[in-house]
């Protein structure tokens, strides 16, 4: 019986219901359901997190085994992965927390994992350049008016677009107050209603392609 | 006179302490500095309980003026609620906390006092007010280091208590009701076999060509579901198109790379692939390793997908999801790589970048759609004929509004004005 | 100023040039710092995941306050350990169905309640040319979503409209974004050039 789809899916259902009612029970225990549920999600999401480390580091195994093209980056990922659970053990037990200022742990932080998110994170200056220029290029309606916008907005938004016109930022600044707005609720609706048709599915078990 | 002189001594000494440690304090009974000098106070509606909320309504003249809130328990225990407060603020909540969470307790009988000042309160006067032996039954004017403190009566008891029924939210049961009414009419409507039209989605007629063109070139499809969690719809409704577009590549006998940012996501992007590719009856080709986990971590997972995208050359790329600033990285490597890249996502900050760097993008609503344009199967249209409807509703009420705005601001007619009103207080929630 | 002798600095400026190097091209530089990368993120994961989840949310709880309510998703979580094994591997979808049913239950009102917001958000509190041409564009918008309508003839002119203010939308966040991410960039090179190279302050 376990085997089937049924059981799952009344759980889904179950569940997904007893969700929705407790938005207008703000009594105990329904009031407190959305802190809860957030709180076991990411209870089990912890513990699945050793199924995805099983993902991860087993591909990377077999690539170091099979002696992949990459077979050395691979050795690199494995020994960062090791090399910083080794580390946060170790200053666990030397500071109580691997999170205190003066562990080594707190230094693969800030000068290993922070400079390179950060850098990653400062790519999208390239990437934002690129993807304007072709955009500059398309020769349709809709790109060459994404394209203006974005170009006024940005001059709005710089003490040069002050210099070109007075009127430039407030008309930056009605751009995002009024058709910018009017879009973005539109968009915003129709998400909404997305939603609710896509929950809807799910709970009633129209969907059920998220279980095999 | 010896023993007359040394008592007046010691006297002097005894009031020379007396001033050094007592600060000086006059007080007048039951004046007030003005009529009708009290603050009120009630259980907080609608709540979980563990709250109350204290109110006041002075003259404007006083709007500078700080009011310092002070609570006593039916155990007679001291306690302050707030110190300094604006006049103008005119209400304070006490409310449990996650720091505090027996701080209001439901069903305990609280008496609140208020404190007027026009100076900030005094810490002194303020523990000398809440210390035990003295406590602060009585109202009046105190006037302590010529500094005046007007001190409210108490307030009744007050009780907090939970609510079995958020009153404020029957519009919402309301409309949920008849929504409800709305979809199971459409349901019944396909299950009674009447077609439904779904329009043509930009996009999602490509799917097909995008598999196919990868296959070909010998090529992976590789799909991207963002940094979302299974909790969150847009990553659920990406789940749903990985099914449809995974048996597509299960027809085509190609392979499916989903490089996961959650582990749970993971793990359920694993039980669709595998359900998708068991339906188009190709188990044989499902590989659990294909849909593997990179990392939890916004820019590691985008560094990580870039790599993978550059070292595999997938044909053809889907990103499908919750995606943040993390979606241009990904965008515009796929297209240096000349995949073809049909995005989705419901994060409008987002989607001008997917528009710019991919070649369909499905704005909003539309991806949540996609999965029922890719399998027209009637229960599904008749879900998004219902949305439809719940459109027109919307598109009706805002017009109404509009209208009725017109006459009540533009011709200033009082009941339109009240109609108005109403209309507004009922979409509160 | 002078070059910087600090030894995590120099880590840090060589891995932010092995990332710019993918700007070029996929080259061993990149690929040492991607692997890296992520292979350091999951193992600090791991480490984040021990401390506020099994410390903070199922051992404090269970031990201290005798919380046993958190033995639920700790049985789920379990029992998503089942796919290691192939014989039973379909209890997993018992934790999945709940997650599941919990994102999409908790959706359904919200959605309500951003729904009742923005009809809220579009009622014109003043009249003015401002407040109109939202509700014209609001209502375009949502007539760009219709699905069950071809858009053709009236429907597909209103449906254009809409079109028209999304892209004026996508647009104005293009360009109200664009400062923000050379800001970023702007951000790394100081630290190159001041932290690390020592040439400006």
């Amino acid at each position: 019986m376990l085997k089937g789809k049924g059981i799952p899916i009344f759980i889904t259902f179950l569940v997904g219901m007893i969700m929705i009612i407790s938005f207008f029970i703000p009594h105990k225990p329904f009031g407190d359901i959305e802190k809860i549920s957030l709180n076991w999600y990411s209870i089990i999401a912890g513990f699945t997190m050793l199924l995805g480390v099983d993902s991860l580091i087993g591909m990377h195994f077999r690539k170091l085994k099979r002696k992949d093209e990459n077979w050395f980056f691979s050795l690199v990922l494995i020994l960062g992965f090791t090399a910083t659970v080794v580390v946060g053990i170790i200053e666990t037990v030397r500071f109580g927390t691997a999170f205190d200022d003066k562990s080594y742990f707190t230094y693969i932080y800030n000068y290993f994992i922070v400079p390179l998110q950060s850098t990653m994170f400062s790519l999208l200056a390239f990437f934002i350049a690129s993807a304007a220029y072709r955009a500059f290029r398309a020769r349709n309606f809709d790109a060459t008016l994404l394209l203006i916008t974005a170009i006024i907005v940005m001059l709005g938004r710089v003490p040069l677009g002050e210099q070109i016109s007075p009127y430039l930022p407030k008309f930056t600044e009605w751009i995002m107050q009024v058709p910018q707005m009017a879009a973005k609720r539109g968009i915003g609706l129709g998400i909404s209603l997305g939603a609710l048709g896509v929950s809807i599915r799910i709970i009633l078990g129209i969907e059920r392609s998220y279980l095999s | 006179m010896l023993k007359r002189t040394l008592l007046l001594i010691v006297f002097l000494i005894l009031s020379i302490s007396l001033f050094s440690e007592n600060d000086s304090l006059i007080f007048l009974e039951n004046q007030t500095p003005f009529e009708g000098f009290a603050i009120t106070g009630k259980d907080i509606p609608n709540d979980g309980g563990g709250g109350i909320e204290i109110e006041w309504s002075f003259p404007d003249s006083l709007d500078n003026f700080f009011l310092t809130v002070l609570r006593k328990d039916e155990a007679g225990n001291n306690s302050i609620v707030a110190t300094d407060l604006l006049v103008s603020s005119k209400q304070v909540r006490d409310v449990s906390s996650e720091e505090d969470p027996s701080r209001v307790k439901d069903g305990t009988k609280y008496y609140y006092t208020g404190i007027l000042s026009k100076k900030m309160v005094d810490e002194d006067f303020l523990n000398m007010l809440i210390s035990k032996e003295n406590g602060y039954s009585k109202n009046g004017i105190y006037i302590f280091n010529n500094d005046t403190f007007y001190v409210t009566a108490e307030t009744d008891a007050i009780i907090s208590k939970a609510s079995w029924f958020n009153l404020s939210r029957i519009p919402v049961v309301i409309s949920l009701i008849l929504i409800s009414f709305v979809f199971l009419y459409y349901l019944n409507l396909a299950k009674s076999g009447k077609e439904l039209y779904i329009r043509k989605i930009n996009g999602l007629d490509a799917v097909e060509e995008a598999v196919g063109r990868s296959t070909e070139m010998g090529k992976p499809i590789m799909y991207i579901l963002g940094i979302g969690y299974v909790t969150d719809i847009p990553t659920i409704a990406g789940l749903t198109i990985l099914s449809r577009v995974s048996k597509k590549v299960a027809e085509y006998e190609t392979k499916i790379l989903v490089p996961s940012y959650d582990p749970v996501v993971m793990t359920t992007a694993q039980e669709v692939v595998k359900e998708a590719f068991t339906e188009a009856g190709r188990p044989d080709l499902y590989n659990k390793n294909d849909i593997m986990y990179i990392t939890q971590d916004q820019f590691g997972y985008a560094a990580g997908v870039d790599g993978m995208m550059m070292r595999e050359k997938p044909g053809a790329v889907f990103l499908q999801g919750l995606f943040f600033a993390e979606s241009l990285i990904l965008a515009e490597t796929g297209h240096s790589i000349g995949a073809i890249q049909i995005s989705g996502t419901t994060e409008t900050a987002q989607l001008p970048f997917f528009v710019a760097a991919c070649d369909y993008t499905l704005i909003g609503e539309e991806m949540m759609a996609a999965s029922v344009y890719l399998q027209k199967e009637p229960m599904m249209l008749g879900s998004i004929a219902a949305e439809d409807l719940l459109k027109v509703f919307i598109m009706v009420l805002i017009i109404v509004g509009f209208v009725l705005s017109i006459f009540a601001y533009g011709f200033n007619i009082g009941i339109f004005k009240n109609l108005f009103d109403l209309l507004a207080r009922a979409l509160q929630v | 100023m002078a070059i910087a002798t600090n030894f995590w600095i120099w880590i840090a400026a060589l891995l932010t040039l092995a990332i710019y190097s993918f700007l070029y091209k996929d080259n061993p530089f990149y690929k040492f710092a991607e692997y890296l990368l992520v292979g350091i993120s999951i193992g600090y994961g791991i480490s984040v995941y021990w401390h506020n989840t099994i410390i903070t949310k199922v051992y404090n709880p269970l031990v201290y306050d005798k919380n046993f309510l958190v033995l639920i998703p700790l049985l789920l979580g379990l029992l998503m350990f089942s796919r290691f094994f192939k014989n039973v591997s379909y209890l997993s979808r018992i934790p999945i169905a709940f997650v599941v049913g919990a994102g999409t239950g908790l959706s359904v009102p919200s959605s309500f309640e951003f729904l009742f917001k923005q009809v809220y958000a579009t009622m014109p509190l003043k009249l003015d040319f401002g407040s109109l041409i939202i509700v014209v564009g609001v209502i375009s918008t949502l007539v760009y979503f219709f699905f069950s309508l071809e858009h053709k003839g009236f429907v597909g002119r209103v449906s254009r409209v809409g079109i028209t203010f999304i892209m004026v939308a996508f647009g104005a966040a293009f360009g109200y974004t664009i400062m923000a991410r050379v800001s970023l960039f702007i951000g790394r090179i100081q630290f190159l050039l001041s932290d690390w190279l020592g040439i400006i302050k």
